[in-house]
């Protein structure tokens, strides 16, 4: 019903941005869409498969890390791109195979520790150019194309997004997304339903690693370089945040919560680089919001903006 | 249909269920009881594989199960009511229903995202199965309701009607009228009735005597983890033993 509404005014207002943006306004465009599209699959994964991922900035790295090698390897730069979302999930189908025996915060925990392992192991190796990571990666192109300035990323990553959005809600409203909220309430009653719970979690964490692979595609080729200072913890901290503002289990939720999100931290890193201000201010500001809207969002509004925002709008329309 | 022989299982090395036999024959309801920490639910979980035997055999269509998995039990044939409210959140009524049918269909991620035919065919199928379990437990009035929104005796009956939709050879229900007032504890023997005259074979666990009494044609009663009688519910309601460990417990 929200789409409805929602999805045409969504599209338009999409595609006419990045013609009117300046290059830094496109920027933060484009870094939203980009975020918007792992905290999709972080509010799939913990919103309707009820599993948690302290980690997913390390797919989101492990994607950008992989196009960016591929392409400075020669391989061209769609070929690339198609690689990140691949080899992100079969990142994920590796470690998720003993991790998903986890539950809860333990969870947690232990992809939290995966996304700081891969990041030293990133910032050690010489083939990943250490800490200071790759540099002169080649603009994304498709045959003699090739993407000239930050609009064509806009609309590509934008382009992203609406896959992403679109595989997520074809899953969720089928026989597998019934059988993954199934057994994120019971796992129990889940696997007495025929549905083989432990697969599921894998594939579900590999989807969500996926898209958080193809959004660290784009990403490599906008920026240029890629390097372990790139996907710190505060990334994958910042993606459930996201997708807690926005409601979890909600698709919308995700974009309107990365909407909310950046502008917010934009609006911040505007107030922290203040002439006077000193030089941790942009950290400890951003850890700090991110807590306090964390901390506000589940006292005040549990279940998130767009649910929250939508049943308003119901019980409007049943009192009139 | 289903043999369990000589299994048991101890927790910390106190057995929860030892030694015990019994049998279900095709067609048959075949009612469990015993006083609190009988082992029926330890003995409920062994066959559903929630639970692995320590010793024993489990077998199910002439099949041995013991080591298999619970969702490969289920795809088997198996289908569970369970005792606690294990209705799915954040799902309406019919999605519910419709988990029910997972392992009769196959569609998976693939088709799913992508929309290929056999989602579709899938989709059909499941839509209409799940709207039949719904009609036979009467809930198809409350199908677009959020699932946990439901009264408890209608949360029993959408569990029943999920169980129903996968089309089992064995109906499993655990302690189905636990926590039912007097009104919707007779709605749900009237369902069970019904299911025994459509021919279903039913294993029910149950802690209510004139419950399983009324709706089972052998009744096999367990107390601390072992078998202590197995016969037609008159007989088995006059048995000393079984008398002894009800008014042992003073209940």
């Amino acid at each position: 019903m929200i789409g409805r509404v929602a999805v045409p005014v969504v599209a338009v207002v999409t595609l006419a941005l990045p013609a009117v943006l300046d290059d830094s306004a496109l920027a933060v465009y484009i870094l939203l869409g980009l975020a918007a599209m792992v905290t999709v699959g972080v509010s799939l994964l913990m919103g309707y498969a009820g599993q948690v991922s302290l980690g997913q900035g390390a797919f989101y790295g492990i994607g950008a890390y992989t196009a960016a090698l591929l392409t400075l390897g020669g391989v061209p730069p769609l070929a690339g791109l198609v690689a990140a979302p691949v080899v992100a999930a079969a990142s994920a189908l590796v470690v998720g195979t003993p991790l998903l025996r986890l539950r809860g915060h333990h969870l947690a925990f232990a992809t939290l520790a995966m996304q700081l392992i891969l990041l030293s192991v990133a910032g050690q190796l010489e083939f990943t150019g250490g800490d200071i990571g790759l540099q002169g990666i080649p603009q994304f192109g498709v045959g003699s194309w090739e993407a000239g300035g930050a609009a064509a990323y806009a609309y590509l990553t934008w382009a992203g997004l609406a896959l992403v959005m679109l595989v997520t809600r074809n899953v969720i409203t089928s026989r597998p997304g019934r059988a993954l909220r199934a057994l994120a309430t019971s796992e129990t009653a889940a696997a007495s339903s025929g549905i083989p719970v432990g697969r599921y979690k894998l594939v579900v964490f590999a989807l969500s690693a996926a898209f958080a692979g193809l959004a660290g595609g784009i990403y490599c080729y906008y920026t240029g370089y890629v390097a372990p200072g790139s996907f710190p913890v505060l990334i994958s901290i910042q993606y459930i945040v996201m997708a807690v503002v926005g409601g979890l289990g909600t698709i919308w939720g995700a974009v309107v919560g990365a909407t909310a999100i950046t502008l917010l931290v934009q609006g911040l890193d505007g107030l922290a680089t203040l002439p006077g201000m000193p030089s941790y201010a942009p950290t400890v500001l951003s850890y700090a919001v991110y807590a306090l809207v964390l901390i506000g969002m589940v006292l005040f509004m549990p279940r998130g903006l767009v649910p929250a925002l939508s049943r308003r709008r119901k019980s409007l329309s049943e009192r009139v | 249909m289903l043999t369990v022989t000589g299994v048991s299982r101890s927790f910390g090395g106190v057995y929860a269920v030892r030694d015990v036999s019994l049998s279900v024959a095709d067609g048959e309801v075949c009612g469990v009881i015993g006083p609190n920490g009988a082992g029926k639910s330890t003995l409920f979980n062994l066959i559903t594989g929630h639970l692995a035997a320590d010793r024993g055999e489990i077998s199910f269509l002439g099949r041995r199960v013991d080591r298999l998995a619970p969702h490969r039990r289920a795809r088997l044939g198996m289908s569970i009511v369970f005792q606690a409210a294990r209705v799915f959140r954040g799902m309406t009524v019919r999605e519910n229903v419709m988990v029910g049918m997972h392992g009769r269909t196959n569609a998976g991620f693939v088709s799913a995202a992508l929309r290929l035919p056999r989602h579709r065919r899938d989709e059909r199928e499941i839509a209409a199965e799940a709207e039949r379990a719904l009609g036979r437990v009467g809930l198809s009035e409350w199908a677009d309701r959020p699932a946990d929104r439901l009264p408890i005796g209608q949360q029993r009956a959408l569990q029943l009607a999920r169980a129903l939709c996968a089309r089992p050879r064995l109906l499993l229900l655990d302690e189905p009228a636990s926590g039912l007032r007097g009104e919707e504890r007779e709605r749900l023997a009237a369902l069970v009735e019904e299911l025994r005259a459509g021919g279903l074979t039913i294993l029910l666990i149950e802690h209510d005597v004139a419950f399983v009494t009324r709706l089972a044609d052998r009744v096999v009663v367990l107390d601390l983890g072992q078998v202590i009688a197995d016969g037609p519910p008159a007989e088995v309601r006059a048995d000393p033993l079984v008398l002894a460990a009800y008014l042992g417990q003073a209940s």
